[in-house]
């Protein structure tokens, strides 16, 4: 074929896997202004904002309450005891980064008011009930960082 | 606002396809245009491209342009992509349709392309886990089957839903696929098929959930007065409603009533000048069994939390209280994202026309509707259509 070249073109074998893949949000305060949740979060307290102004329990945590504007918002428990509302198992189709956990469970829990989705560790399927109490969990990511779990207790 | 038309329309096959995002989207567009022959390219001028997430899927961004230039198409009014994930179809209709009314376009194109098959599936199973509120909610692994398994495991609770009940919903969207060549999954399937496939996220099972699905479509709008000039048989859009309450999980106006899917019928029906009872034909989202059960109910074909009775009663096939889903739905034909609210559409049109076989024509039908929701069912968008 005349003057054609043929020669490799290069990528890397292995790639880091790109933070915009990560489920896990970024938590301190160059990313985030809610890096309290996650300080509080280390302490071993589930916390979220209210509003000051009208009262409103924001889940999930914000900035700005989303009744009144008012950006002036506190900080509150949520406790650490809650009742599991719906469950089910990740058996097949666990993303990239889950796929290690699969099977696991997921749930959707009552607590301090609220209902919030949040992974269950030590239960199967078959071991949960709708409505049995479930206790707070806090996992660490080997960077430091952490996220909220449940667990049977 | 003009009365609007629906003059024309083509898809692709559906299901894994050996073809690019490009060919897709080519494909559907030379079907569209070749039912539509006394339309050229360049009469068009708005294109409206339904795609959920072309970046993940096939990392490209800016998608309307692009199939404008592969289809011959000078936008010169509106030119837009529309993403409302699942609905992302829907909502390129809507939009053009709101572009045709307000007399902003003559003549626009609403599209719908998705490529979701992908050389590691695990990937395609990533994408869709940013759907919902992937801080509070994805990060849980909270993808589209884990969410509706617990909305299922909710309504069987509370209302005594059974799977078997579930199971019906796919034997009955099945039993149309297997006569639609469109489909992803043109075969019959039983109640039996349904209870012994893999489990996914209990309760529900591989045939109760919808695929993964390579597809595109894409349908012409234009103003009620000029649409004998494309086609005898048009079909109008005489009514729509949107409706959206909350996003994250903990936040939905309730689990097991889609209180924003009950807004927009309510609105969708008021614009029509209709009642439930009028609809003959529904295409509503079957993403996933348990979401066909409580969309009788929301529609009000049906007493709330009897939605599994309404098909073992046989109402929801054709021939029963309302034809749901005669194309085969999202649980037979896929869900190609961005392109599955134009299937819908499409199938509605060539019902009307009479161009469906014998097993799937809805016979007289005079008035249908195209359903959509997004996300964790907090979305809901609804189109209106008459002969």
């Amino acid at each position: 074929m005349g003057n054609v070249e043929f020669d490799k073109a290069c990528r890397p074998e292995t790639v880091k896997l790109p933070f915009m893949l990560d489920f896990y949000p970024l938590e301190d305060s160059k990313n985030t202004m809610i890096g309290q949740f996650f300080t509080s979060l280390k302490q071993g307290r589930l916390t979220t904002t209210k509003c000051k102004k009208c009262g409103k329990l924001l889940w999930p945590p914000r900035i700005v309450c989303s009744n009144c504007l008012s950006n002036e918002l506190e900080w509150v428990d949520l406790g650490t005891e809650g009742e599991l509302y719906a469950f089910t198992e990740m058996k097949l189709g666990a993303p990239l980064g889950f796929v290690q956990d699969a099977p696991f469970s997921i749930g959707i829990v009552k607590i301090g008011g609220l209902l919030i989705s949040a992974r269950i560790d030590n239960a199967k399927y078959d071991q949960l009930k709708m409505g049995e109490n479930l206790q707070l969990k806090i996992v660490e990511l080997e960077d430091g960082r952490v996220f909220y779990r449940f667990r049977k207790p | 606002m003009r009365k609007v038309a629906i003059v024309g329309g083509g898809a692709t096959r559906c299901g894994k396809r050996e073809a690019s995002w490009r060919d897709l989207a080519q494909e559907a567009g030379k079907a569209m245009f070749e039912n539509v022959p006394n339309l050229s390219q360049k009469d068009v001028d708005s294109l409206i491209v339904g795609a959920a997430q072309p970046e993940r899927f096939a990392f490209q961004a800016h998608v309307a342009p692009l199939v404008a230039e592969y289809l011959g198409i000078m936008p010169r009014k509106v030119l837009a992509r529309t993403e409302l994930m699942c609905a992302s179809g829907q909502a390129a209709i809507r939009y053009a349709y709101a572009c045709v009314a307000s007399g902003l376009s003559d003549v626009a194109a609403a599209f719908g392309v998705e490529k979701m098959f992908m050389p590691d599936m695990a990937e395609a199973q990533t994408n869709m886990t940013c759907v919902l509120d992937r801080e509070w909610d994805g990060v849980n692994a909270l993808s589209a089957p884990p969410f509706f398994a617990m909305t299922a495991q909710r309504h069987m609770f509370e209302y005594g839903t059974t799977k078997e009940q579930m199971a019906l919903v796919s034997v009955k969207n099945h039993r149309y696929s297997a006569l639609n060549p469109l489909a992803q999954f043109p075969k019959e399937v039983t109640v039996d098929d349904v209870l012994k496939s893999v489990m996914i996220a209990p309760p529900l099972q591989l045939l109760d959930c919808s695929g993964i699905t390579d597809g595109a479509a894409g349908v012409i709008m234009v103003p009620a007065d000029d649409a004998k000039k494309y086609t005898d048989t048009p079909m109008y859009v005489v009514g729509s409603g949107q409706a959206n309450i909350g996003n994250t999980v903990g936040n939905l106006a309730n689990m097991t009533e889609w209180i924003p899917l009950k807004m927009a019928a309510q609105e969708a029906f008021q614009t029509a000048h209709i009642a439930a009872d009028d609809v003959d034909l529904a295409e509503v989202h079957d993403c996933f069994t348990i979401s066909e059960i409580m969309e009788y109910e929301a529609f009000g074909w049906c007493e709330k939390g009897k939605g599994g009775k309404f098909i073992e009663e046989g109402q929801p096939f054709i021939g029963g209280k309302v034809a749901v889903n005669p194309r085969g739905g999202l649980l037979g034909c896929g869900h190609p994202l961005g392109a599955t609210a134009i299937l819908q559409t499409l199938d509605i049109l060539q019902q009307f026309r009479g161009e469906v076989p014998k097993g799937r024509y809805v016979e007289g039908a005079e008035v249908a509707l195209a359903h959509n929701l997004s996300g964790p069912a907090n979305v809901h968008s609804i189109m209106v259509y008459s002969r």
